[in-house]
């Protein structure tokens, strides 16, 4: 099983937006996808960043991967976040955005 | 004799040509050289500032700014699409982003003599067509940086227009640049509410300087235009009705207070620094209000004075009411007309001024009258 639980906050508007995603309810070619996403951006292995950086109106980004045994968070914003989380956070912020 | 009351006066130069346009030789020359000397450091576009009691121009340095275009990447600043002194390109977006830097590096040269973000004619960079579908817009510290909404999504699901935009919009990012070679204000809870509303406060007056408007007759919308007609709302925050600017089934409501007792405390938004802002924004408006004319005139000289010379980056609510009352004091004279205004906007939102006392004692102005009739006395053509 693999949960992710995602949140953009802040920005010039200050709204959130969220995805508390139970990746058993996708269609198992979407779930593949999704799983391959956190693969490749070795997402459980990768260290929480520095908290002190955030610009004004920047967004504030956390994502949390829950499988079986393990949950990891990571929390960055637009002025540190990591170049390798980029195509797991398009694919979450399309979900999220989507009505 | 002139009059006393105000360091700045602004006037729109349509205003100065007509001076320059009437009287005797003398005067024409007079009003002819002030706008010859303003137009040698401005560009063509805005108005003109003159200071009645110094017979000097206060306007400072040109602006120099570069346009960069991120291609819906996330690499800063990107690729360079439009510089200093280029003429207008294909890129809507990329013109929104130099003209409105231009206009709000204007007021800050016109209004309160400012030469940029940094004040030493820091170049003004921006960058547009940054990331996919990214509604929004931020100051990394260095630079401004524009998303274009949702563009990638179908025109019925969108919910933002390109934040360019909206020219308030980037007088508000600009002005973080400049809380942050000032005050530099912690961008948490009220500091950062007070962060932000200096951004709205500010970024607002732009768009008014820009439209020439009076305070009575400016919509005090920040974000006018970001949303698409799909959202049922006039922009993403109001400073004249803190919680009412949008109401929309996907959005939901404004949730902007408009008094202290409203204040939200929330881990959200670095402690809701755009949610709480409401209060500081619309003490500013009640007060613009009160004071009457060029909300940039008056209770924006208050404001950036009290940014540049006495906030520090703990600065809370309390702390700039206080310190705006008191610079109220200082340029106009205690028990002023400005000072009560600005007293006013601050009780209104639920913050008792403390006076600390100081500032100078009032002095009467012969017929109480406002900047276009000091200026005309000034060149001879009012009594
Ligand atoms: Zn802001
Ligand atoms: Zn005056």
């Amino acid at each position: 099983m693999m949960r992710i639980i995602f949140e953009r906050s802040g920005g010039f508007m200050g709204r959130k937006v969220s995805l508390d995603l139970d990746l058993a309810t996708l269609p198992p070619d979407q779930a593949d996808a999704v799983k391959l996403l956190v693969a490749e951006s070795d997402f459980l292995n990768l260290t929480a960043l520095p908290t002190n950086v955030s610009a004004p109106d920047g967004f504030a980004y956390s994502i949390t991967v829950e499988t079986g045994t393990i949950q990891h968070t990571i929390q960055a914003s637009d002025a540190n976040f990591p170049q390798a989380l980029r195509p797991l956070l398009d694919d979450l912020l399309a979900r999220a955005r989507s009505r | 004799m002139s009059h006393h009351h105000s360091i700045f006066c602004i006037l729109p130069p349509h205003m100065l040509d007509q001076v320059a346009q009437s009287g005797t030789t003398a005067q024409r020359d007079m009003a002819a050289r002030t706008l010859a000397a303003s137009r040698q450091i401005r560009d063509r576009r805005g108005s003109i500032t003159t200071s009645v009691m110094r017979g000097s121009i206060t306007a400072t340095g040109t602006a120099q700014r570069t346009v960069y275009d991120a291609k819906f990447g996330t690499n800063l600043p990107g690729s360079i699409a439009r510089k200093e002194g280029d003429a207008p390109v294909a890129d809507v977006a990329v013109n929104e982003a130099y003209d409105g830097s231009g206009a709000t590096h204007d007021l800050y040269s016109v209004a309160f003599g400012r030469n940029s973000i940094d004040n030493h004619g820091m170049n003004l960079n921006s960058t547009v067509h940054y990331d996919k579908g990214y509604d929004n817009a931020f100051w990394d510290g260095q630079q401004m940086v524009y998303g274009d909404g949702d563009e990638d999504l179908p025109a019925s699901e969108r919910l933002f227009n390109r934040f360019t935009i909206s020219l308030d919009v980037i007088g508000h990012e600009l002005t973080h640049g400049v809380t942050q070679y000032e005050a530099n204000l912690v961008y948490k809870n009220q500091q950062g509410a007070l962060n932000e509303a200096i951004s709205d406060i500010f970024g607002s007056l732009v768009k008014q300087y820009q439209r020439d408007q009076t305070a009575d007759a400016a919509d005090w919308i920040i974000g006018e235009g970001l949303f698409t007609a799909n959202i049922n709302g006039a922009g993403i925050r109001s400073m004249k009705a803190p919680g009412t600017a949008y109401n929309d089934p996907v959005l939901g409501k404004d949730p902007q207070p408009a008094h202290m007792k409203d204040y939200l405390t929330t881990g959200q938004d670095n402690g809701g620094v755009h949610i709480n802002s409401g209060i500081i924004n619309h003490a500013f408006y009640i007060s613009a209000i009160e004071i009457g004319g060029y909300a940039w005139a008056k209770a924006g000289q208050i404001w950036y004075k009290t940014l540049t010379e006495k906030l520090n980056s703990n600065s809370n609510f309390q702390n700039v009411a206080d310190l705006t009352f008191q610079t109220a004091g200082e340029i106009f004279g205690v028990g002023s007309l400005e000072q009560i205004g600005v007293k006013t906007g601050w009780t209104e939102v639920g913050i008792a001024v403390v006076d600390s006392g100081g500032g100078i004692p009032p002095i009467p102005i012969p017929g109480g009258d406002g900047c276009l009739k000091g200026l005309l006395r000034s060149v001879g053509l009012a009594k």
